[in-house]
């Protein structure tokens, strides 16, 4: 089963990367280097600060969260979860553009949407593992006056540090692949998000040769982090 | 891509009643595939009623082609015979690589109405000899759409444009290339301005020796776009223009007048064609090779290309321009639509105007060259 449902398209993926007109080839990969190295950088430049600011946000509150549970705010914090991706940008693109024109379209404004989205993934596996952490350590940093952003910081973030590696792998690993997003957000010019790139690529030449080498490149920046993720799953 | 060849796949297996059922795939936008839903479909089946057609959408743009073109592909490399489409909207550019790898029925000389099927873009696309398998179901216009009360001389050239946006740092929008055909277009338009090549770069040979002036033209494309805002696609250009955040912008001619006609659109922004011209981009209904239904298909696609037909539901109804014959169509529609139709680019600046596609080569060259200098 996993055979046919992954491997096999990867595997498929992979040996059309590495070929054109049916001889074998760099030069899907010498395309790839040429047009598209900046929006390699790009994409895990946005997926890097997306999953800052999802953090920034998502750390503080599931840390006050924990402390004081609130119903309504855990909530709201969950409502990204099952909003459909498309639906965010195109919100958060017809919300921004009054105030702040061609903020949407900024590596900062996708950043912050693809932030928005993933911050109920966020608070959904930061939450559990804070609740995780055994009520007495916070007792004791707060008999010794620690408020609740120094209890996060000095108690709750430490001790669920894997819980956090595996949160901030997954979230980065979406950011990397995000579509709907960069294309609702983005502007026909500029540094592109890769997925937008394939997109081009195949959509409009057909291109499914550099299309795929530009895959197996996400891939690769994808299994960087998913090693670390398999290696806590494994531990 | 896979979902919209998944959902064509299961519209296509719905059983149908009728004794021919014609299995219908639109790469185009909805008001397209409602009007053979709505219109032709209705109209065909008055003179055919033992025929149901099976229409099916399959989003926009390039990719909605795609889609496919990407189903027939895979049904010839099955060796699956009959196809489950038999007729289909698609781009010029899917068309034109339909034509070359054998996938297409060449079905326009049965036509009754073949004659009326003219015009260089029915002979050739991309430098692909398309003559005979190709029906254009529409024209549609690449051009450049102004706000009167804040452009008071719409260019009349591309040196006019050019001098303008200098003027006017920001108030012009294109979606470059990757944000659909429009933004291609006009590229392609300018490389044709800067260059001068236009008749060797549609008609070839392809000459390798033709890629510096190509690049050198880009390159200033690439100085143009600094006083230029890069929208997010073909709509995006349209919404800038409507909530005036730009004052001039590269349009298709029937997205404008669609979004005039449903209200969308400020209706004082029009449409003009400045010298030596854009392109214009048909979609082409197109019969494949093994379709199940070719003759009735073929039926289908001659009804559409009757003068008749173009007028009230081509012209009249959402004012696109004719895809077959003008001089027969436009004597059919009354003078309000003729008015509607050529208000901002006239009869005369279509044909003037009006610039082929290049060749594949070069079509893929100046996208390269774009890429790699204007990024």
């Amino acid at each position: 089963m996993l055979a046919a449902v992954f491997l096999w398209p990867l595997g498929a993926s992979v040996v059309a990367s590495f070929s054109r007109e049916g001889q074998w080839t760099l030069a899907n990969y010498d395309t790839v280097r040429r047009l598209y190295a900046g929006d390699v950088l790009y994409t895990v430049g946005v997926a890097a600060a997306g999953t800052a600011m999802t953090f920034a946000v998502a750390i503080p509150v599931c840390g006050w969260l924990r402390m004081r549970a609130w119903g309504p705010i855990e909530l709201l914090l969950k409502v990204p979860l099952f909003v459909p991706f498309v639906v965010v940008g195109h919100a958060l693109r017809v919300f921004w553009s009054p105030y702040l024109p061609g903020f949407s379209s900024s590596w900062a404004g996708i950043a912050m949407a693809l932030a928005w989205k993933h911050l109920g993934l966020a608070a959904l596996l930061l939450l559990g593992a804070f609740r995780g952490t055994d009520e007495s350590y916070l007792e004791a940093a707060r008999q010794f006056g620690a408020g609740s952003l120094r209890v996060t910081k000095d108690v709750l973030v430490p001790m669920a540090g894997p819980a956090l590696a595996v949160t901030a792998i997954l979230i980065f690993s979406s950011m990397l692949a995000s579509f709907s997003i960069p294309l609702m957000m983005g502007r026909g010019g500029g540094p592109q998000m890769l997925m937008i790139d394939v997109y081009y690529r195949f959509g409009q030449h057909g291109d499914f040769a550099t299309a795929s080498a530009l895959g197996v490149v996400a891939y690769l920046l994808a299994s960087g982090a998913a090693l670390v993720y398999i290696r806590r799953l494994t531990r | 891509m896979l979902l919209r060849a998944l959902g064509l796949i299961l519209a296509l297996i719905v059983p149908a009643s009728a004794a021919t059922r014609l299995n219908v795939a639109i790469g185009a936008d909805v008001n397209v595939v409602e009007v053979h839903k709505t219109l032709l479909g209705p109209g065909f089946r008055a003179i055919e009623p033992d025929v149901e057609l099976n229409v099916v959408g399959t989003g926009t743009g390039e990719p909605a082609s795609r889609a496919i073109y990407t189903k027939i592909k895979a049904q010839a490399d099955a060796g699956r015979k009959p196809w489950d489409i038999d007729v289909a909207l698609v781009s010029m550019a899917v068309a034109s690589q339909m034509v070359k790898e054998g996938l297409l029925l060449r079905y326009v000389p049965q036509m009754k109405n073949a004659a009326l099927v003219k015009g260089a873009e029915v002979k050739e696309a991309f430098g692909v000899t398309v003559d005979g398998y190709v029906v254009p179901m529409f024209h549609n216009q690449i051009a450049i759409a102004y706000h009167p009360s804040k452009v008071v001389a719409p260019p009349k050239s591309f040196d006019e444009l050019a001098a303008w946006v200098k003027a006017n740092p920001g108030r012009f929008g294109y979606n470059g290339i990757k944000g659909g055909v429009s933004g291609v277009g006009f590229t392609i338009g300018w490389v044709y301005w800067k260059t001068g090549l236009y008749k060797e770069l549609t008609q070839g040979p392809f000459d390798k020796a033709k890629e510096p002036a190509i690049r050198e033209a880009i390159t200033a494309l690439r100085d143009f776009n600094k006083q230029a805002i890069i929208t997010n696609g073909n709509a995006g250009t349209l919404d800038a223009l409507n909530r005036g955040e730009i004052w001039m912008g590269v349009v298709w001619i029937d997205q404008l007048v669609a979004w005039k006609n449903e209200g969308r659109m400020d209706p004082a922004v029009t449409p003009a064609l400045p010298a030596p011209g854009l392109p214009i981009y048909p979609l082409y209904l197109v019969v494949p090779r093994e379709a199940a239904q070719k003759e009735t298909a073929a039926r289908y696609v001659d009804y559409i290309a009757t003068p008749e037909v173009q007028a009230k539901a081509i012209v009249e109804r959402f004012g696109w321009y004719p895809g077959v014959d003008p001089e027969k169509v436009l004597a059919l529609i009354t003078p309000k639509s003729r008015d509607l139709l050529f208000r901002g680019v006239s009869a005369q600046d279509l044909a003037r105007y009006s610039r082929q596609m290049p060749l594949k080569e070069y079509h893929d060259l100046i996208s390269l060259a774009y890429e790699e200098i204007v990024r």
